[in-house]
């Protein structure tokens, strides 16, 4: 076990390096120019264009650039982000947590409801517990999530006004700003309430409801579908017969013993899920205004912030292959046959 | 023998079907027997005969689709086939337990043999953990496992065929049955572990003095453990005797072609001697002994006509018209 971990994460550079050298062999496509236009706001400047191309050695070779570029990153200098104004890491420190809150929320969700439905569809097959949990995860899955996210911003935030979109509000930004706040975790929800702060706690997690609903309505339907099939699997196994003619009651038949074993896969989606959570909240963070990684990759993304592409990809990467990492780990727990052989 | 004639265990006009697309397909008509106590029955039959659809309706652990349609299972009055689920549960692994075919498949992969065994007698003691724990070393220790402390904490995957089925009868065992059902217990094992498990279930039967009921194909098995021995044909019973007189003067053809075609252990033979033709399949059009098609003895009443059980005596029943009035 302790050998595949340290293989994976030899594996971790690579990976890295590949995905940071494409997106910057893509960055070549545009002119020198182009890139450092971004570095100078005033058109009255234009002279100080080539100065910026010099200093920075845009017209170097591609690799001569990356591995500048990659000094940097060793240094742990990701370079300053106009687009945020501010240096890269420490956008990456701010942004960050907020999607890892939310990616974390919506997996717990998205297992929590997708288990229970699943294996309730499954014990009640045929029923009509079952036929409303397949209409539910057809409706989920079908319902794309910038139409969905839409809909629950017009009647929650437009209609009933019950939940906030975009950023968090004027006090809490002065709140967590300010000396007295300290970061402990750097996950607001976490660290608002390790500083008994209720305020801010509440504006938080107002932010995170609508986002994470949305996501989660698209996850849950998959999740729902994996662990109904897997469920209906291990209820016909032997052991299951087993179990009741052991004169078990039928909630540990289900749950302590084909549940038990239904849950393999899900987790292995979970993870999957989670992962891609990590690095694809992209549009539910665009459309509910929500301050994490992903919004902060869309707008460098738009405003060709190299560095600040750049840092968002490298910082995807190694969630990828650290989320995969867990997600092993997570697997062998459940699973004693690949923890012990 | 143990045994006395008062039975543990009754089973009468037992009838089962499955839900199939072409209909409702008999797989067992009106089985009857009584299970002495004490005594062992054994009941043979080829596959699809019917025997563990039998083996799983007397504890109604029938899939879905099967279902007792009529008949009565009555142990200590109660009629096991009309029993309230909640009932019943008290009844099975406390005074009727099983064992299954595929041992290693019985039991659950992702918890401990601990886990299983204690959780058997948690389900219907009041007991500690660490008395239920300490029952359940106990327990291995007595079906031959030795370390029981440090097996208790391990998994399924890691004993072997013959080591699980000795923790499924540990655990069948565990609170001291009525009756063991023991559905084709040594079918997925070695010859020689066979033999082992054999001796072992019959040792821990006679010790509790039991009643067990052995559904086996396996004439030889039955030879070794069984008191009366019931023959199954296309879900009928075909012939019931006692053990030594059934392997003596089988009455049936179809037991006799069961015995006919056991292979010798005193000489080598190039061919043996084989029951031609194969079982009738359910829902066929019937009419008829179902044995009829391939029997040497068929004559045409048996075409016409399925025949009754006739009771020869000595706790001898036959199902074959050739007893007609042969009392």
């Amino acid at each position: 076990m302790v050998n595949y971990i340290v293989r994976r994460l030899l594996l971790l550079p690579l990976v890295v390096l590949g995905v940071t050298f494409l997106l910057f062999l893509l960055t070549q496509r545009l002119s020198p120019e182009m890139r450092a236009s971004l570095y100078v706001k005033d058109p009255r400047q234009m002279g100080a264009l080539e100065e910026v191309i010099r200093q920075y050695g845009l017209r170097d070779s591609v690799f001569k650039q990356y591995g500048r570029w990659l000094g940097n990153v060793v240094r742990g200098d990701l370079g300053y982000s106009p687009s945020a104004n501010m240096p890269v890491s420490q956008a990456i420190k701010e942004y960050l947590p907020a999607t890892i809150q939310l990616a974390f929320i919506t997996i717990l969700f998205v297992v929590f409801f997708g288990v229970w439905f699943g294996s309730a569809s499954a014990v009640h097959k045929d029923k009509w517990q079952d036929i409303a949990a397949r209409i539910v995860s057809v409706g989920g899955f079908s319902l794309p999530i910038f139409v969905l996210g839409l809909i629950l911003l017009m009647i929650f935030y437009g209609r009933l006004g019950w939940f906030a979109p975009g950023g968090y509000s004027v006090h809490t930004d002065m709140v967590i700003h300010g000396g007295a706040f300290k970061t402990y975790t750097g996950f607001l929800l976490i660290d608002s309430l390790l500083n008994g702060n209720w305020r801010v706690f509440g504006d938080v997690l107002s932010h995170l409801v609508l986002p994470a609903v949305t996501l989660c309505i698209g996850s849950f339907a998959l999740m729902v579908r994996v662990m109904r099939s897997s469920m209906l699997e291990e209820m016909n196994k032997d052991y299951v017969r087993t179990a009741r003619a052991k004169g078990l009651a039928p909630w540990q038949v289900v749950y302590k013993h084909a549940g038990k074993n239904a849950i393999i896969p899900v987790i292995t989606l979970a993870s999957i899920q989670f992962i891609r959570l990590l690095g694809g909240t992209v549009i539910v963070e665009t459309i509910f205004d929500y301050p994490g990684i992903g919004r902060f990759g869309v707008i460098a993304a738009q405003q060709l912030d190299i560095a600040g592409i750049l840092g968002f990809s490298l910082m995807v990467a190694i969630l990828f292959v650290l989320g995969n990492l867990l997600s092993d780990i997570l697997y062998t727990a459940v699973d004693p046959r690949i923890r012990l052989e | 023998m143990t045994g006395t004639d008062e039975p543990i265990l009754q089973v009468r006009d037992l009838t089962i079907e499955f839900a199939a697309e072409q209909g409702r397909l008999p797989v067992l008509h009106g089985l009857d027997y009584a299970l002495p106590k004490g005594r062992v029955l054994g009941v043979v039959g080829e596959s699809g005969s019917g025997k563990t659809v039998h083996a799983l309706s007397l504890l109604r652990l029938l899939p879905p689709t099967a279902h007792i349609c009529r008949g009565e299972i009555c142990y200590k009055g109660k009629n096991l086939a009309l029993l309230k689920e909640k009932e019943l549960r008290k009844i099975r692994g406390h005074k009727i337990s099983m064992i299954f075919q595929d041992p290693s498949a019985s039991l659950n992969p992702v918890l401990t043999i601990g886990e299983q065994l204690t959780e058997t007698l948690l389900a219907h003691r009041k007991l500690s953990k660490e008395a239920a724990r300490s029952k359940a070393a106990r327990l291995l220790e007595k079906v031959g496992i030795s370390e029981p402390e440090k097996r208790l904490k391990e998994y399924p995957f890691q004993f072997s065929g013959g080591m699980c089925q000795r923790v499924m009868i540990a655990m069948a065992l565990a609170l001291e049955p009525d009756i063991l059902i023991a559905d084709e217990p040594t079918t997925a094992l070695d010859v020689t572990v066979q033999a082992q498990i054999l001796q072992l279930i019959k040792q821990l039967q006679q010790e509790s003095g039991m009643s067990a009921i052995f559904i086996t194909h396996n004439l030889a098995v039955v030879a070794g453990v069984a008191d009366e021995v019931l023959v199954l044909y296309a879900g009928r019973c075909m012939e019931q005797a006692p053990a030594a007189r059934l392997f003596a003067d089988p009455q049936h053809p179809y037991t006799q072609g069961l015995l006919h075609s056991l292979a010798p252990v005193e000489k080598k033979v190039d061919r043996l001697p084989v029951i031609a033709g194969h079982p009738p399949v359910p829902g066929e059009p019937e009419g008829g002994c179902p044995f009829a098609p391939r029997c040497p003895f068929a004559f045409e009443k048996c075409r016409q006509a399925c025949p009754p059980l006739f009771e020869l005596g000595g706790g001898r029943r036959v199902r074959c018209w050739l007893q007609e009035g042969k009392k």
